[in-house]
C-alpha cells in the first residue's frame, strides 16, 4: 500500500495501524487537553469541557471599530460643513443641546435629520446588498441590479406625474419594490435565487420599469418632470419623515434577523448540496434572506430614491477589510453607511451652491473606487 | 476499531426520482451494509449521482423513500440528519481564501449554536480530522494553493469532523490523477476500519473493485446487480453496463476482479 501521506507511525505499522485507534497511538490530542481558541479568535467560556463557549474574531473588532470611528469623524465633518461652516466643538455642544440658537438650530433642524436618512439608507442599501450577493452567490447581485430599484422609481415616478398627490411618493416606492421583487421571483419561477435565470430575469423587470419610467417622464410637462426627477437619482431631498422612522425601525430589526443568520449565511457561501450537508435547511434560511434583502431595500428607496452602487460598494468594502472566515454582515453595514454619508457630503458641498443628488455622486465616486477595488490582487489570507 | 457506537441503517424503499417529467431512477431498493464501503457505478445518465443526492436528501422523491434507522429521511431536521450523514458534493468549491483548518472546522457546524461556538470536543474532532487525512503539515495553508488530492482529502476531512457514521461521496476521484486517486481511495478504507459507512458514486469499475465491499450496479435507472465486487462483476455485466466486452482475472494481491482485454461490443441493452 502506499502510505506517502500517512504520519511516520502509520507508515511504520504499516495496514495493521490504519486499523487501529489513533488515541492509542499517541497522535491524537488527550481527551482533557484545555481548549485554545482557533487561531485569528478570541474565546469566551470554558476551557474544557462542552459549557457555554463564545468566539470572537479578532479581526472583526478591530475592522468593525475602525469602521465606527471613520463613520463617527465623517458625521462630524457633515455636520460641520455646508453653506455655514460650524466648528466640530460647536456641533458637538449643539448636539448635546447646549451652545447657541442659530448653530443648534442648523445642527439639529437641518442637517441632522438629513444625516440620520443617510446613515440607514447607506446601512439599510449594504446590508440588503451583501444578504443578496451572499445568496446568489455572485457579487454584481444586488437589490439594484436585479430591478428593485428600478420598480420602485417606476411607481414613485408615477405617483408625482400621473396620479394625485394623496399617494406619496414614498408609500409608492414600498409598493414598487415589492412588485418588481415579486416579478423577479415570478419570473425565475422554479430555479431558485441562484444562478443567471434570476440575475437575468431581474434584469429584465429592471429594463422594463426603467422604461415605463422614461415614458411616464417624456410624457408630462417639464416641470413634473423635474419633480420626479430626485426619484429617478436617488437623493436625500426628498425624503418624508415618516419613512425614515419607518426605515429605522426596520433597519434595527433587520440588522438582528441578518446578525441571527450570520451562521447559516457563512454557510450557504459554499453550493447549496455543502450547506445543505452540513445541516443548514437551505429553502427555508434562502427565503428568509430573500424577504429581509427586499424590505430592506424597498424601505431604504422609500426614503432616498435608487441611490445606486452604495449595495455594491459596502460590502466589497467590508470584504476587502475582513477575513474570508465569515460574511461581514456588521462591516458592510457601517461601510455602506459611511459612503452615504461621505457621498452625500460631497454632493452638498463640492459645487455649492449647486446640490448634486447623492445617487449621482455614488455613482460618480463608486464607479471607479469599485473597478479598483475589483482589480486589485488578491490579499493572502494564510 | 469502531469509533461509532451505533451504525445507523441507510435504505431505499421503491425510490424513484427524476427531474420534472423525467424519470431518472425507478422503483429502488437498496440496503447499504454498515461499516462497509459501498460503490455505485454505472454508466453516464443512468442515475447513479441521482441515487446519492437521494440518499443524502438533496433531493425529493417522487414516490418511496429513503429510510435512516427505519424512519424517513423527510421527516428529520437538517441538522439532526447532519449529524448523522456526510455529504461530498462533486466538484466542491470553498470560499476564496479559506484554510485547511478553517474549511474542516465548517465541519463542526451541525454540532455547533450560538452559545456553543467552540468546544474540546470541538477541537479535539478538528485535530483528528487533520491527522486522519494527513494535512497537519498543511494546516494553515489555504485550499485554492494546494494540489487536487490535498484539496480532495481537505474536504473529506471537513466530513471527517462533522463525526457521522454515514459517509457520501459523489465521485471523489474524478479529477484527479492516480495517484491522488489512490490517496483518497486508501483514506476511504481507512475510515471505513474505524466503523464509518461508506457510499460513493464512481466512474471507474476497477477502482470500485478494487476498493468497494460492495458493488451497486445501475442502467438506466434501475439496479442491474448488487453484492460484493467478485461476485456481481462478470463480462456479462461489464458488456450490459458499458457495451464493453472483457476477459475478467483476478487481482493476485486483493482477489478483487481485473478487467483485461478490453474492446468495444456490439450494441446491447441493459437490463
Amino acid at each position: 500500500m502506499t502510505l506517502r501521506w500517512l504520519k511516520p507511525e502509520f507508515r511504520k505499522h504499516g495496514a495493521a495501524a490504519l486499523l487501529s485507534n489513533d488515541a492509542s497511538m499517541g497522535i491524537a490530542p488527550p481527551e482533557d487537553a484545555p481548549v485554545k481558541s482557533p487561531r485569528g479568535y478570541w474565546r469566551w467560556g470554558e476551557r474544557r469541557g462542552g459549557g457555554v463557549s463564545i468566539l470572537i474574531e479578532q479581526r472583526a473588532v478591530w475592522v468593525n471599530s475602525g469602521l465606527i470611528i471613520v463613520l463617527m469623524l465623517a458625521c462630524t465633518a457633515y455636520l460641520s460643513l455646508g453653506s455655514v461652516i460650524l466648528d466640530p466643538r460647536d456641533v458637538v455642544k449643539a448636539l448635546a443641546g447646549q451652545g447657541d440658537i442659530m448653530t443648534g438650530f442648523m445642527v439639529q433642524e437641518l442637517r441632522l435629520p438629513r444625516l440620520v436618512a443617510a446613515c440607514l439608507t447607506g446601512g439599510a442599501f449594504a446590508l440588503a446588498g451583501i444578504l443578496m450577493q451572499t445568496l446568489a452567490r455572485n457579487r454584481l447581485a444586488t437589490p439594484g441590479i436585479i430591478g428593485i430599484d428600478n420598480g420602485a422609481t417606476a411607481f414613485a415616478v408615477a405617483s408625482v406625474v400621473g396620479m394625485s398627490v394623496s399617494l406619496a411618493p414614498s408609500a409608492m416606492a414600498l409598493t414598487g419594490a415589492v412588485t418588481a421583487a415579486v416579478l423577479t421571483f415570478g419570473l425565475a419561477a422554479g430555479s431558485g435565487t441562484q444562478g443567471y435565470r434570476f440575475i437575468v430575469a431581474g434584469i429584465g423587470v429592471g429594463a422594463v420599469f426603467g422604461a415605463i419610467t422614461q415614458l411616464l417622464l417624456a410624457r408630462v410637462a417639464i416641470d413634473t418632470a423635474n419633480a420626479a426627477y430626485p426619484w429617478t437619482v436617488g437623493s436625500l431631498n426628498a425624503r418624508s419623515g415618516g419613512s425614515v422612522q419607518l426605515l429605522g425601525i426596520g433597519l434595527a430589526l433587520g440588522f438582528v434577523a441578518a446578525l441571527t443568520l450570520a451562521r447559516s449565511l457563512t454557510v450557504l457561501r459554499f453550493s447549496e448540496a455543502t450547506a445543505s450537508g452540513l445541516g443548514v435547511n437551505t429553502s427555508a434560511r434562502r427565503i428568509q434572506i430573500l424577504l429581509l434583502s427586499v424590505a430592506l431595500t424597498a424601505l431604504a428607496v422609500a426614503v432616498a430614491g435608487p441611490v445606486g452602487m452604495v449595495g455594491l460598494i459596502g460590502p466589497e468594502i467590508a470584504r476587502a477589510l475582513s477575513t474570508p472566515r465569515h460574511v461581514p454582515v456588521v462591516a458592510a453595514t457601517l461601510a455602506g453607511a459611511l459612503v452615504m454619508v461621505l457621498s452625500d457630503l460631497a454632493g452638498r458641498t463640492l459645487l455649492a451652491p449647486i446640490e448634486l443628488p447623492v445617487g449621482i455622486v455614488t455613482a460618480i465616486i463608486g464607479g471607479p473606487w469599485l473597478l479598483w477595488i475589483l482589480m486589485r490582487p488578491q490579499r493572502s489570507h494564510a | 476499531m469502531n469509533d461509532f457506537r451505533t451504525a445507523p441503517t441507510l435504505a431505499t424503499e421503491a425510490l424513484s426520482m427524476g427531474y420534472g417529467a423525467r424519470r431518472v431512477i425507478d422503483g429502488l431498493d437498496v440496503s447499504l451494509p454498515s461499516a462497509k464501503v459501498t460503490a455505485i457505478v454505472g454508466p453516464n445518465g443512468c442515475g447513479k449521482s441521482t441515487l446519492l443526492s437521494g440518499l443524502a436528501r438533496l433531493h425529493k422523491p417522487d414516490v418511496g423513500s429513503v429510510l435512516l434507522d427505519g424512519k424517513d429521511i423527510q421527516r428529520l431536521p437538517s441538522r439532526q440528519l447532519a449529524t448523522q450523514l456526510a455529504l461530498l458534493p462533486q466538484e466542491a468549491v470553498a470560499p476564496e481564501g479559506l484554510t485547511v483548518t478553517e474549511l474542516i472546522r465548517f465541519g463542526r457546524q451541525p454540532h455547533q449554536g450560538w452559545l456553543r461556538q467552540w468546544s474540546a470536543e470541538d477541537q479535539r474532532v478538528v485535530q483528528h480530522a487533520l491527522l486522519a487525512a494527513g494535512l497537519e503539515d498543511l494546516a494553515d495553508r489555504p485550499i485554492d494553493a494546494l494540489s487536487g488530492g490535498q484539496r480532495q482529502r481537505a474536504w473529506i476531512a471537513m466530513t471527517i469532523a462533522q463525526q457521522t457514521p454515514l459517509l457520501l461521496l459523489d465521485e471523489p476521484t474524478s479529477a484527479l490523477d492516480l495517484g491522488h486517486q489512490i490517496e483518497v481511495f486508501e483514506l476511504v478504507r481507512h475510515l471505513a476500519g474505524h466503523g464509518r459507512t461508506v457510499v460513493m458514486v464512481l466512474h471507474d469499475l476497477a477502482s470500485a473493485c478494487r476498493y468497494a465491499d460492495h458493488l451497486i450496479a445501475m442502467c438506466d435507472g434501475k439496479i442491474v446487480d448488487q453484492g460484493a465486487p467478485d461476485k456481481v462483476v462478470t463480462p456479462e455485466l461489464v458488456r450490459k453496463l458499458y457495451q464493453v466486452e472483457c476477459t475478467l482475472l483476478t487481482d493476485p494481491d486483493t482477489g478483487s476482479p481485473l478487467l483485461a482485454n478490453v474492446r468495444r461490443a456490439k450494441q446491447t441493452v441493459c437490463v
